[in-house]
């Protein structure tokens, strides 16, 4: 089952292509990674499944939904249920780790009481379960702004998991982390991909993350796909070609 | 993990809103009785300001609607402008003036004897805490109606604020230029005027640059009470209910300010890049 | 060679300087003559002046003696019969502050709501943006005392006007300060709730305001301070406050009363300072219990 389609899509920043034509279909339950050096058009592409940037041209459907068109309310209700992390986490420092997580169940269910931040009890049971499974449960009343770069990133992807997404779209989520905690970030996301079934699709920087961890690699540059397959289809010589552009 | 042994294990998440952030509650309470205790003590009432409000619409009315605009006395208006400049120019340059030996009398660069100090400081907070237009009725009270009492009035009121900050501009001065003069042997005098002027003096003229600009707004009400310029053109002719005149001249204000803001900001601006 | 175009280097510099400074003198003194002409001050005018201005001072001063100096109200030279119009002042001064505080209460928080609109990476429309930006200049920009008069032809005599004109200016200078606050913000939470699909009050409530409200309340102090200093002057134009009761004995002469009321005023806006001050400093800390 293929339920993100993306056809003909197109981005242009001012005389710049950012995006150029591309045509895309993801798998349901599956991690995918996207590889390619930086200003190859990864961020763009994911920013644009979240329509935090629009398209110049095409379309993105999912489950028959052209997700592109859609405005307001159906619009928020998307975004709720494609999840984003970021490579700065993103997070709010002064508030504590539990509101943070909390956050995250606004776009799904917002009531004028949580603007007085009140949350009902549910949605603290469920935030707290979701921190337990990344063992920072007892963290929750601490400023998130006093975590450890990975400790934020895995309070970011619980906040994730409060929009009960049905995709998750990780930006670049391990770019500031050193390599302990990003395989940590790492294999936390592979236990959400396999525990819920939560689709993924992940900017990656490094070539040995993304092979390891993805189901597929789809290579970027200069806004067009030079490369989409298995992990082990990826050859060092495609390698090469997708990150040793700098050297021209 | 059930949801009781969670609520079990972190019961403070789970405790009440008074109990989680009882600083926010007592905070919030002071305000919201505060506003209930204040609406009771000036008596405002709904009514009455909806009654405000009905009178308000004609005054906005004739504010907007220039009926004899070619009639008005331009020169008047021109005349007024032209002394709140003059008397906001004057005046900073006056306490600018008196500010850099006061300002340096009040810095411990200059002055050692702590006690001094201290009561040469009180005496600029006093003088601080005194509103300009205060002045400027004491000053009318004594000179009589006119420009002079404005003057005067920035004048005292700047001298209070510019020494201050002339102060800690010499206190936040470099120590090595001056301690090089000193071990040569330089006087005191010199010493000022060769280790400690040449640091703080672009500091002071931008201070006093600020000072003009913000001087430039308090001047245009000084009028009121009689102490010239053009807001003595203003609260005549909103006495009179001339709203119309009185709106274009609040126009004529506005513009002055942002232009004078200008002709600020680019002055400094230059003088911190040199 | 490389010697002598470094030496010309220098005296260009210095050369420079001395015409910037010539230029700068220049200025002043023209500024000087002109807005001495304009005005018609001179030397002889301001001579004249200054024995006038000496016998007022010591006219206001009290008649204070030492040896008389905890008598009764009913004895010259004492405090009490310089303040013997203590609770009439303190009454005043209680009205004052009150004035002030309602005033800074009431249009900090219309300048927080206006403030989302006028900051250009959070507000939801730029028409929108651009007529907050220019109602909040205007309110910026009046002086409150002009609006108090407005207010005091429309409401009446009274501390209502008072109150009405100190919170509009309160609220123009406080939403720019505000919304500066905002777009020196980071944005990077904010793109996480909208990312997430939260609208944009929760936007602003979750992602902005936590970032920006020690500095919010920071600057809703000092606009206290300044309101306290501007409260007591409205009273001039009949806005209420003490300010009513100082025009009256100055204008009518109540020589002592001038000096007796000035230095409440003084130790009134002095403790208000240290105060407020001291919260400001102590903000963070304040909150973070």
């Amino acid at each position: 089952m293929k339920p993100l389609r993306i056809k003909n899509l197109k981005k242009k920043f001012k005389d710049t292509v950012a995006i150029n034509n591309i045509n895309l279909e993801v798998e349901q339950g599956k991690i995918t990674g996207i590889i390619g050096r930086s200003g190859s058009g990864k961020s763009t592409l994911l920013r644009m499944i979240n329509r935090l940037i629009e398209p110049t041209e095409g379309s993105i459907e999912f489950n028959g939904i052209i997700i592109t068109d859609i405005r307001g309310k159906a619009l928020r209700r998307w975004r709720s249920e494609c999840a984003m992390i970021f490579q700065q986490f993103n997070l709010v420092d002064r508030l504590d780790v539990l509101t943070n997580v909390l956050i995250g169940s606004l776009g799904r269910s917002y009531s004028f009481l949580n603007l007085f931040g009140y949350f009902s009890k549910e949605e603290k049971i469920n935030a707290l379960k979701n921190l337990d499974r990344f063992e920072l449960a007892e963290k929750s009343l601490q400023r998130s702004g006093t975590l450890s770069g990975g400790q934020q990133q895995r309070v970011a992807i619980a906040r994730a998991l409060m929009q009960k997404p049905k995709i998750l779209l990780a930006d670049e989520p391990i770019s500031s982390l050193d390599p302990k905690n990003s395989k940590k970030v790492m294999d936390d996301m592979l236990k959400i991909n396999r525990e819920d079934g939560i689709t993924i699709i992940c900017n990656l920087h490094s070539l040995e993350i993304a092979k390891k961890y993805c189901d597929r690699l789809i290579g970027l540059s200069e806004g067009e796909v030079v490369f989409d397959g298995k992990p082990n289809q990826l050859t060092a010589d495609i390698a090469k070609k997708l990150y040793d552009l700098d050297d021209e | 993990m059930t949801n009781q042994e969670i609520v079990t294990l972190y019961p403070k998440i789970f405790s009440p809103l008074w109990k989680r952030s009882p600083l926010k509650i007592f905070f919030s309470l002071l305000i919201f009785s505060y506003l209930i205790f204040s609406i009771k003590y000036f008596n405002i009432s709904v009514t009455e300001l909806l009654n405000g409000l009905n009178k308000m619409k004609p005054i906005l009315l004739s504010m907007v609607t220039w009926n004899d605009f070619l009639s008005w006395n331009f020169n008047s208006i021109l005349v007024g402008i032209l002394q709140t400049l003059a008397m906001a120019f004057l005046g900073t340059f006056a306490a600018s003036v008196i500010s850099i030996p006061l300002g340096l009398l009040a810095s411990r660069q200059v002055t050692k004897i702590n006690l001094f100090r201290f009561i040469v400081r009180r005496i600029l907070d006093f003088i601080r805490g005194v509103d300009i237009l205060i002045w400027a009725l004491i000053f009318v009270r004594a000179f009589g109606l006119g420009p002079l009492s404005g003057v005067l009035a920035i004048f005292v009121a700047d001298t209070g604020t510019l020494s201050k900050l002339y102060s800690e501009a010499a206190d936040n001065s470099d120590n090595k230029q001056i301690e090089g003069l000193v071990s040569s042997g330089s006087t005191k005098l010199s010493t000022i005027r060769f280790g400690l002027m040449p640091q703080v003096v672009p500091i002071f003229i931008s201070q006093s640059l600020y000072f003009f600009e913000s001087n430039s707004r308090s001047a245009v009400i000084l009028g009121i009470v009689g102490a010239g310029g053009i807001g003595l053109q203003l609260s005549e002719r909103m006495k009179a209910q001339y709203w119309d005149q009185a709106f274009f001249i609040i126009i004529i204000i506005l513009i002055m300010v942002a232009l004078i803001d200008k002709l600020s900001r680019f002055l400094r601006e230059k003088l911190i890049n040199d | 060679m490389n010697k002598i175009t470094s030496d010309n280097h220098y005296k260009n510099l210095i050369g420079k300087k001395r015409f910037w400074n010539l230029s700068l003198i220049i200025l002043i003194f023209i500024g000087v003559i002109l807005s001495s002409k304009i005005i018609d001050i001179n030397v002889s005018n301001l001579l004249n002046g200054m024995p006038r201005l000496g016998d007022y001072v010591s006219q206001i001063l009290p008649s204070i003696e030492s040896n008389k100096l905890f008598l009764g109200s009913k004895d010259q030279g004492s405090i009490a019969y310089w303040y013997f119009n203590l609770p009439k002042y303190l009454k005043l001064l209680f009205e004052t502050f009150n004035m002030a505080l309602l005033a800074t209460i009431v249009g900090s928080t219309l300048a927080l709501f206006l403030s989302f609109l006028a900051a250009k990476n959070t507000s939801p429309n730029s028409l929108l943006f651009f007529s907050i930006r220019r109602i909040l200049e205007f309110f910026r920009g009046v002086p409150e005392i002009i609006f108090a008069i407005l207010f005091v032809w429309v409401l009446g005599i009274g501390p209502l006007a008072g109150i009405i004109a100190m919170t509009l200016h309160t609220t123009g200078s406080l939403g720019k300060l505000f919304s500066e606050v905002h777009e020196n913000s980071n944005n990077k939470p904010i793109e996480a709730l909208k990312a997430s699909g939260g609208n944009w009050l929760s936007e602003m409530k979750f992602g902005l305001l936590p970032q920006v409200l020690p500095n919010l309340i920071s600057y809703a102090l000092l606009r206290f301070e300044i309101n306290i200093r501007a409260s007591t002057i409205l009273g001039f134009v009949g806005a209420g406050g003490i300010g009513q009761e100082l025009y009256l004995v100055i204008n009518f002469n109540y020589y002592e009363e001038v000096s007796a009321i000035i230095l409440l005023i003084i130790l009134t806006v002095i403790s208000i300072d240290l105060l407020s001050g001291y919260l400001r400093k102590n903000i963070t800390r304040i909150e973070n219990d």
